[in-house]
C-alpha cells in the first residue's frame, strides 16, 4: 500500500520541472508563454506550393528587409510554407518580396491581426480560462460535496494545464486561440477521468484495490481511444488550427494520465482510507 | 417495439438531421455555378448579380467552377448564357469579369475557412455604442448592395473592449472589399417636375419665375434651348433633366439636393423615432437639416405641382416624387406631402411605414445612410484581415470526413481489442457518428419545418411509451423535445451557425467525449461478478449516468466563457461542444445504454 503512495513523487517532480521551465522562459523572454500572432498581433502568410522550396534561401532573402519567421507546412493536405511577421510589417510587402525571389504567391492565406486586438484577445483568453476553472470547481464541489476530493480534482486540473504549457514551450508550440480552446477542453477531459476515479473509489463496492483497478482500466481505455483519434487527425494535417488542437490535447491527455493515476488516485485513496468512510 | 423508445427517438432525430442537411430545392437544376462578383469592366455589369446561378454558357451546361474556368479561359465575341432561368447575351471584348463559386449542395453554411474569401474586422475609433456600430453596418450594407456584393455578411460582434464590425465575404478577394470600404458615395435628390402642355405649349414654373416650354414635332424647347431626352438645362440655379413626354405632359427631373445640401441627419429621439400603427405595422420618421440653397431649390421646384388625395392613407400628396440616388444609382423614392409644395423648408421630415418593426428600422437606417452619402457615422479602423485562399479550402470537407473515418476506425480497433467483442465497439461507432449527424442537422439553415415534424414525432413516441407504462426517464424526455427545438432555432435569422474550423475542432471534442462516456457506460454495465451480485443492471446504468452527467456539466461550464471570447473567433467551438454534449447526454447516451442493456441482458 505504501509503495502505491510513493508513486506521487513522479507527478510532483514533473510539476516542479514544468514550473521551472515556465519560470526560466519568463526570466529569459519576459513572457510566460510563446503567443501566436492572434494573441499578440502580426501577420501570418500561408502559401500552398506545388514543389519544395529552399527554406534557407527564403529566410536569407527576406530577413534583410523584415524580421520574420519562416517554416514549412506538411501533412497529407500538401506542402506549403508559413511566414510570420510582426504587426509593423505589411503582409503585402512580404508577398511582393516573395514573388520577386520566384515563389508562387498565387492565392495566399493571410491572417493579419492588429497589435491592439491581439492584446485584447490575450486578456480575454486568460479571463476565459480563469472563469471556466471556477465554474468547473463549483460543479465538482456540487457533485461530491466534500472539500478534500474536490480540491484533489481541481489541483489535478491545474497541474495538467501547467505541465501542458511547459511541454508546449519545450516543443516550441505557440499558444493561439485554438490552443486556448483545447486547454479548456483539456480541463473538461481531465475532470472527466477524475470524476470517474473519485466516484468509483468513493461510491463503489468491493476491495479498494479492485475499485482502483476497475477505474484505472476504464480511464485508460478512455484516454487511449482519444489519443488514438487525435493522432490520426494530426497525421492528416487538415489545417494548422486542427493540428494545434490535436497537438495540445495529445500532450495534455498524456499529462493527465500521469496526474490522474499517479497523483489524484493516491490522494483519493489516502483520503478514503484515513476516513475509513468509503 | 416501444420498449426501445429511446432508440426510436434516436432514429427519428438522425433522419430529421439528414433531411435538414440535405433536403434542398434547386430551382435551376443541379448543374451550374453561383455568381460571386461582377467587376466594373464586365459586359455583364448591371445584368448579372451576386447569388445568380449560371447554368449554361454558349449552349453547354456549366458543371462546377473548374468547368467554368475551362470554358471561359479564352472567350471573346458574343457570349450567350442562361442565369437563374433568364437568357443573356454579352459582347466580350477584353474580359468577361465574372467571378463564380460552386453551388451550395447542402443546407450547411460553411465558413470562409472552407470556401475561401475575406474576413475583415473593423473597430470604431472612439468607443462606439452598439447603435452606432449597427448604423455603420447599415451604411456598409447599403454600399455593398449598391456595388453588387449582396451576399457580403456584416455583423456586430462584442468583445470585452467594445463593439466591432465583422465582415465576411465568401469567394471575394480583399481588394474588392477594401475598395468597397473606401468608397465615398455621391448623393443626389431629384424631384420629378411635370410640365402640362396644352396645344404643344406649356410653362416651366420655378418659384416666382416662369419660362416658356414648347414641344413641336418632337423638338422640346425650354427657355429657348432645344432638349433631347436626358439633356439638361440649368435655370435659376437648378439643374433640370428632360426625361420624356407622356401624353400631354413633359417630365423633367430637377436636382434639388446634393450631398453637401444635407447638413445633418438627425438620429436623436427628439427628431427621429418609430410609431406603432394598427396591425403590427410601424411608421418611422426622422428630420434632416438641409442647406439654404437646397431648401430654396426644393421650394422653387415644387411650386405649381398639382396635388392629389391618396385614399389609402387619407393624406394629400404632390403629384411628384423625390428620387434618391447614390453614385448615380436610384436607391429609393419618396412621396412628397402636399403641404411642402412651394414652401421653403429647412428641416424636412422623412417618414414611411413598413409592415413590421424590423423592416421599418431597416428602411429608416437605409434612408439615413443614403442621405449621409453613404458616409459612416464613425471612423472604422481595420484591426484584422484574414484572406483565405479558395485553393486551400478546396477539398477540405472531403479530407475532414476521411480524417474523421480514420479516427473512428482507430477508436473501434482499440475498443474491440480492449473488450474482445464487436458488440461494444460497433454501437459506439454508430452512436458517435449519429451525434455528428444530429449536430450538423441542427446547424443546417432553413430547417425549422423539418425539426418541427421531428418534435411532433418525438412527442408522439414519448407519450406512447408513457402510456404503455415504460420506464420514466426525464433526461431522455427532455432531450426528445429540447434537441428538435434547438434545431428549429439554430440556422434561422440571427442564429445562423457557420461551420468553420473551430466548429470542426468542436466536433472532434464532442466525439472524444462521446466515446469516453460510452466507455464509462459499457464498463459500469459489464462490470465483474462481484458487482453484479450487489447491483442490478438498472442501478449500474444509473451510476454511469451520475458520472457522465457530472462530466458533461463540467464541459458545458468550461465552454461558456468561450462564447464571449475573442469576438467570436472560437465561438463555433463552444457552441458545437455545448450542443454536442447536450445531444450526447440527452439523446445518444440513453440510446447506447439501452443497446448495451439489450445486448448483454441474460
Amino acid at each position: 500500500m505504501d509503495s502505491h503512495r510513493a508513486l506521487i513523487i513522479i507527478p510532483t517532480i514533473l510539476l516542479l520541472f514544468s514550473v521551472g521551465v515556465l519560470v526560466n522562459g519568463y526570466l529569459q523572454t519576459g513572457e510566460w508563454f510563446e503567443r501566436s500572432i492572434e494573441l499578440k498581433g502580426g501577420s501570418a502568410i500561408e502559401l500552398s506550393l506545388s514543389e519544395k522550396v529552399d527554406m534557407a534561401a527564403i529566410e536569407d532573402a527576406l530577413s534583410q528587409k523584415f524580421s520574420l519567421e519562416v517554416r514549412e507546412l506538411g501533412g497529407l493536405r500538401g506542402y506549403g510554407i508559413e511566414v510570420k511577421v510582426g504587426p509593423e510589417t505589411d503582409p503585402q510587402d512580404v508577398l511582393s518580396e516573395l514573388d520577386r525571389i520566384g515563389i508562387d504567391t498565387d492565392q495566399p492565406n493571410i491572417n493579419d491581426v492588429a497589435a491592439e486586438l491581439g492584446e485584447s484577445f490575450w486578456f480575454q483568453a486568460q479571463l476565459a480560462v480563469i472563469l471556466a476553472f471556477f465554474f468547473m470547481g463549483g460543479i465538482v464541489f456540487f457533485l461530491f460535496r466534500k472539500v478534500v476530493p474536490s480540491l484533489a480534482v481541481m489541483s489535478c486540473a491545474v497541474s495538467d494545464i501547467v505541465v501542458t504549457l511547459a511541454f508546449m514551450q519545450l516543443f516550441g508550440i505557440e499558444l493561439s486561440l485554438a490552443g486556448f480552446a483545447s486547454i479548456l477542453m483539456l480541463l473538461g477531459y481531465s475532470i472527466d477521468t477524475d470524476i470517474l476515479l473519485t466516484t468509483r473509489i468513493m461510491k463503489g463496492v468491493g476491495e479498494m484495490k479492485d475499485r482502483h483497478k476497475s477505474a484505472l482500466f476504464t480511464g485508460l481505455t478512455m484516454s487511449v481511444t482519444t489519443l488514438g483519434a487525435l493522432s490520426s487527425l494530426l497525421i492528416f494535417g487538415l489545417s494548422p488550427v486542427i493540428s494545434q488542437i490535436a497537438m495540445v490535447l495529445l500532450i495534455g491527455l498524456s499529462v493527465d494520465i500521469t496526474f490522474t493515476w499517479l497523483q489524484n488516485s493516491v490522494l483519493i485513496r489516502w483520503y478514503c482510507e484515513r476516513r475509513g468512510a468509503c | 417495439m416501444l420498449k426501445y423508445w429511446r432508440i426510436i427517438l434516436l432514429v427519428i432525430m438522425i433522419l430529421g438531421a439528414v433531411l435538414a442537411m440535405g433536403f434542398k430545392i434547386y430551382p435551376y437544376g443541379r448543374h451550374g455555378v453561383e455568381v460571386v462578383y461582377v467587376s466594373d469592366d464586365s459586359p455583364a455589369k448591371g445584368f448579372l448579380e451576386q447569388g445568380m446561378i449560371i447554368t449554361s454558357l454558349n449552349g453547354a451546361v456549366v458543371d462546377g467552377t473548374e468547368d467554368w474556368d475551362a470554358k471561359t479561359e479564352s472567350l471573346s465575341g458574343r457570349v450567350d448564357m442562361s442565369a437563374s432561368g433568364q437568357s443573356y447575351s454579352f459582347n466580350v471584348n477584353d474580359t468577361l469579369g465574372i467571378q463564380v463559386m460552386d453551388m451550395e449542395r447542402t443546407n450547411l453554411e460553411f465558413g470562409l475557412d472552407m470556401r475561401g474569401g475575406t474576413r475583415i474586422l473593423l473597430k470604431p475609433k472612439e468607443n462606439a455604442t452598439r447603435e452606432v456600430v449597427q448604423q455603420s453596418i447599415a451604411t456598409l450594407q447599403t454600399r455593398a448592395n449598391l456595388y453588387g456584393l449582396k451576399e457580403m455578411k456584416l455583423y456586430p460582434v462584442g468583445g470585452a473592449d467594445g463593439w466591432y464590425v465583422q465582415i465576411e465575404a465568401a469567394g471575394v478577394g480583399s481588394d474588392i472589399v477594401n475598395d468597397l470600404l473606401s468608397k465615398q458615395g455621391t448623393f443626389e435628390g431629384k424631384v420629378i417636375k411635370p410640365v402640362e402642355l396644352s396645344g404643344n405649349a406649356g410653362t416651366m414654373v420655378l418659384g416666382d419665375q416662369t419660362w416658356p416650354v414648347t414641344d413641336a414635332n418632337g423638338t422640346v424647347m425650354v427657355a429657348g434651348k432645344s432638349l433631347s431626352p436626358n439633356d439638361t438645362i440649368t435655370l435659376k440655379n437648378t439643374e433640370l433633366q428632360f426625361i420624356n413626354r407622356t401624353g400631354e405632359r413633359l417630365v423633367f427631373l430637377a436636382k434639388v439636393y446634393e450631398g453637401k445640401d444635407i447638413e445633418l441627419v438627425y438620429t436623436d429621439p427628439q427628431h427621429s423615432g418609430m410609431i406603432p400603427l394598427t396591425g403590427g405595422a410601424y411608421r418611422f420618421y426622422f428630420t434632416v437639416l438641409v442647406s439654404e440653397s437646397g431648401a430654396r431649390r426644393f421650394a422653387d421646384v415644387t411650386e405649381g405641382i398639382p396635388k392629389y388625395f391618396d385614399v389609402q392613407s387619407g393624406e394629400e400628396y404632390l403629384d411628384s416624387e423625390i428620387l434618391l440616388y447614390l453614385d448615380g444609382q436610384l436607391v429609393s423614392d419618396l412621396r412628397i406631402s402636399a403641404d411642402l409644395g412651394g414652401n421653403y423648408v429647412s428641416t424636412p421630415s422623412i417618414q414611411g411605414s413598413r409592415e413590421d418593426k424590423d423592416s421599418a428600422v431597416e428602411e429608416k437606417m437605409k434612408l439615413q445612410t443614403i442621405l449621409r452619402s453613404g458616409a459612416l457615422p464613425t471612423t472604422l479602423e481595420t484591426v484584422s484581415v484574414g484572406i483565405i485562399s479558395p485553393k486551400l479550402g478546396a477539398g477540405f470537407i472531403q479530407d475532414a470526413v476521411l480524417a474523421g473515418l480514420l479516427a473512428g476506425i482507430v477508436v473501434v480497433v482499440i475498443i474491440v481489442v480492449r473488450y474482445r467483442s464487436l458488440k461494444v465497439g460497433l454501437p459506439m461507432l454508430v452512436v458517435g457518428m449519429s451525434e455528428v449527424v444530429i449536430i450538423m442537422g441542427i446547424a443546417a439553415t432553413n430547417d425549422a419545418a423539418i425539426w418541427s415534424v421531428v418534435l411532433v414525432a418525438n412527442l408522439a413516441v414519448v407519450l406512447a411509451a408513457w402510456w404503455k407504462k415504460h420506464e420514466i426517464d426525464v433526461s431522455a424526455w427532455v432531450g426528445a423535445l429540447l434537441i428538435p427545438l434547438i434545431g428549429m432555432i439554430m440556422g434561422v435569422g440571427s442564429f445562423i451557425w457557420t461551420i468553420d474550423l473551430p466548429t470542426i475542432g468542436g466536433l472532434i471534442a464532442v466525439i472524444g467525449t462521446s466515446v469516453d462516456h460510452q466507455i464509462i457506460i459499457a464498463d459500469e454495465t459489464l462490470k465483474g461478478e462481484k458487482e453484479r451480485r450487489s447491483y442490478t443492471l438498472k442501478e449500474k446504468i444509473k451510476r454511469a449516468f451520475f458520472i457522465i452527467m457530472g462530466a458533461a456539466l463540467t464541459t458545458v461550464f468550461a465552454m461558456l466563457p468561450l462564447l464571449f471570447l475573442g469576438v467570436g473567433l472560437v465561438r463555433g467551438f463552444a457552441i458545437t461542444t455545448i450542443i454536442g454534449v447536450l445531444v450526447g447526454i440527452l439523446v445518444t447516451r440513453p440510446a447506447y445504454a439501452r443497446i448495451i442493456e439489450a445486448l448483454f441482458k441474460k
